[in-house]
């Protein structure tokens, strides 16, 4: 289905209830410091990020529409289920959560069992009126991922969110973000999302994760996403016009 | 210790019930009547049954699980007797006995089974009906008995009054077909109670009927029938003649709840030059959207509930953060807000335009109640 562009309509069309893996990277990579502390000054990982993230997901996707479901695995050198069964509670993702033991230090990512796994629950997913969507949380910043997944099967939508070193002599994430890109082109049912972020920032990770709330079948094309929109700021007077964004005129006269 | 378990060839039977039952039956309660009391081979269903659920034993054997099963009625159902010496014609389906010809190894039997039963306690039902000695009583039935999906039912017993329950369907149309993109799976319906006191003898002031619209819950999502001001039931008041004018209002409430769908369709779809394209939004009844909005670097959703009663009642805002958290880890929310400045005269671009200034000046409100709240967590 081609994601729209142009201006948003919203016509009267059904769609379905989500059933979201979450695959998350446990290369050791994922153990690398955030630019933010924990609660008591500890040091905060990227796979705590990435666990905040998640549950930050799943608590606002629920609160969209609780009719929505998620499941849980993990990339080590290769992947594996941490709760297969989909269901809607946070306190899933925390008990898949426990399982994570980073340890791998693989150079290979191969994704194509991560792949099937994924076409065969989006056909149980479809028995249920449901769409499939597999959001790939990657680490890797000289690890280009690869798969063999054939380009007529596309029965799940993937989007990938990429947290990465800054680029170096000694890593290329510049190549494992175009192959992020292009695999969920090859991939992807409908418009999948990729985002990336070697800053270190959780709130960035948080505010990419959000737009990774919206609706694959109700998406636009990655290159028009106009979100999170900005709010103008008031301050008690003046009115701040920000660039080209839709700012409200403050009305004078009184419309009853 | 054991874990409970239904035996293979029961468990189908029920769970096949459960997928294709053309109506919701319940299962209330399950429990075992052998000897091994971790093998569960009895359970009450609960059948919607005119507006309301008769409620019946299904009493299998686990150490002869071929068997058919033994069904129980209520202990007001005495007198039903299904499968002896009703007259063939009587059987709406198929007119094989399907406790004689129980097939253990169709899943399909028990309800088939179950199906076949409702289907004679309606004809019990009417019976008893029928044989109510009310001349008024006699005199309504008659001018509905034709109507296809009535069902009907006779309440009497110890301390209580006796009563006739009408569920009547309203409206010949397919609902289904009016709000354009459900997926409803059932056929959604609205029927109209009606509670006749049985009082005898012919009077010249008869009991007014009690009346309540009721409607398959799916329908909630457009509309609520219980809202719906019923016409008064006034003196020398018959069905024959409540029952058009009704089905005329109901007509009409159905147009107007579908020329409310599009009004919050078209709001939706204005909140978008403000707040950037949905997250998701409800495509088919247009009753919420949710938004991702930043002030500052504060990056939080705003999700819309609309009522039906839109645009009289604003929408119910909820602010979520996306940067703090409860000690569950649960993103934290807003409390309803519904105090904003609101007219449903305004053009929907107003309406818009008004709520976005709102939630601009909230969300300063909200960071710092956020703010507040992890800080309290971490003393």
């Amino acid at each position: 289905m081609e994601a729209s562009s142009g201006e948003y309509t919203l016509p009267p069309s059904t769609y379905s209830s989500e059933d979201i893996i979450f695959c998350i990277d446990t290369h050791n990579e994922c153990l690398r410091e955030m630019k933010a502390k924990g609660a008591e000054g500890q040091a905060f990982t990227r796979l705590d990020a990435i666990k905040q993230s998640i549950l930050l997901f799943i608590t606002s996707k629920l609160t969209i529409n609780s009719d929505h479901r998620f499941a849980f695995c993990a990339l080590g050198n290769s992947p594996f289920w941490l709760q297969k069964e989909f269901s809607n509670t946070p306190e899933s993702a925390l008990a898949s959560f426990r399982k994570i033991t980073p340890h791998s230090s693989s150079d290979q990512a191969d994704l194509t069992q991560l792949f099937r796994a994924a076409a065969h629950e989006a056909k149980r997913s479809r028995a249920q009126n449901r769409i499939l969507r597999l959001i790939l949380i990657y680490c890797r910043s000289s690890v280009p991922p690869h798969h063999k997944w054939p380009a007529t099967q596309k029965l799940f939508t993937l989007d990938a969110m990429y947290l990465h070193d800054k680029p170096g002599a000694e890593n290329c994430p510049q190549k494992v973000y175009d192959a992020l890109v292009d695999t969920i082109e090859e991939v992807s049912e409908y418009e999948g999302y990729v985002f990336e972020s070697g800053e270190g920032l959780p709130r960035i990770l948080f505010r990419n994760m959000c737009v990774l709330l919206s609706h694959p079948q109700q998406r636009c094309i990655q290159d028009d996403i106009d979100i999170p929109k900005s709010l103008p700021k008031k301050s008690a007077a003046v009115e701040i016009t920000a660039g080209g964004e839709n700012v409200p005129s403050s009305s004078q006269e009184l419309s009853m | 210790m054991a874990v409970d378990t239904i035996p293979p060839l029961i468990n189908a039977q029920l769970n096949y019930l459960r997928s294709n039952a053309p109506f919701s039956i319940k299962v209330e309660q399950m429990w075992s009547g052998c000897r091994n009391p971790s093998l569960i081979d009895r359970f009450t269903l609960a059948i919607p049954f005119c507006l309301d659920y008769i409620k019946w034993d299904v009493i299998y054997n686990a150490q002869n699980p071929l068997a058919a099963p033994d069904v129980i009625f209520g202990p007001e159902d005495e007198a039903f007797h299904p499968f002896r010496g009703m007259r063939e014609e009587s059987l709406s389906n198929s007119k094989k006995n399907c406790l004689l010809e129980w097939n253990y190894k169709d899943p399909a039997c028990l309800l088939t089974l179950i199906l076949q039963l409702r289907d004679l306690y309606m004809v019990y039902q009417k019976q008893r009906v029928g044989e109510v000695d009310d001349e008024r009583l006699k005199f309504e039935l008659g001018t509905i008995i034709s109507k296809e999906g009535l069902e009907m039912y006779m309440s009497s017993g110890v301390e209580k009054p006796e009563e006739v329950r009408f569920a009547v369907p309203l409206l010949g149309m397919d609902i289904n077909k009016i709000v354009i993109g459900s997926s409803w799976r059932q056929q959604q319906k609205i029927y109209l109670q009606v509670i006749f006191p049985v009082v005898g003898k012919f009077t010249n002031k008869p009991p007014v009927p009690r009346l309540k619209l009721v409607s398959t819950p799916d329908l909630r999502a457009v509309l609520s029938v219980e809202d719906v001001r019923l016409l008064p039931w006034s003196d020398g008041m018959c069905l024959a003649e409540y029952l058009p004018t009704l089905e005329e209002l109901l007509a009409s409430q159905i147009k107007d709840a579908v020329t409310l769908i599009e009004l919050r369709r078209q709001f939706i779809v204005a909140l978008a030059p403000f707040f950037g394209r949905p997250l998701e939004a409800d495509s088919v009844f247009c009753r919420k959207a949710s938004f991702l909005s930043v002030s500052g670097i504060f990056t939080f959703v705003v999700h819309f509930a609309l009522t039906l009663q839109f645009p009289k009642q604003p929408p119910l805002l909820v602010l979520q953060s996306s940067q703090h958290f409860d000690l569950r880890g649960a993103a934290i929310k807003s409390s309803s807000l519904t105090e904003y400045p609101w007219s449903p005269r305004w053009d929907v671009s107003e309406m818009a335009e008004r709520i976005f200034d709102f939630v601009a000046d909230e969300c300063l409100n909200f960071r710092k109640i956020c703010n507040e709240s992890v800080h309290q967590q971490q003393r």
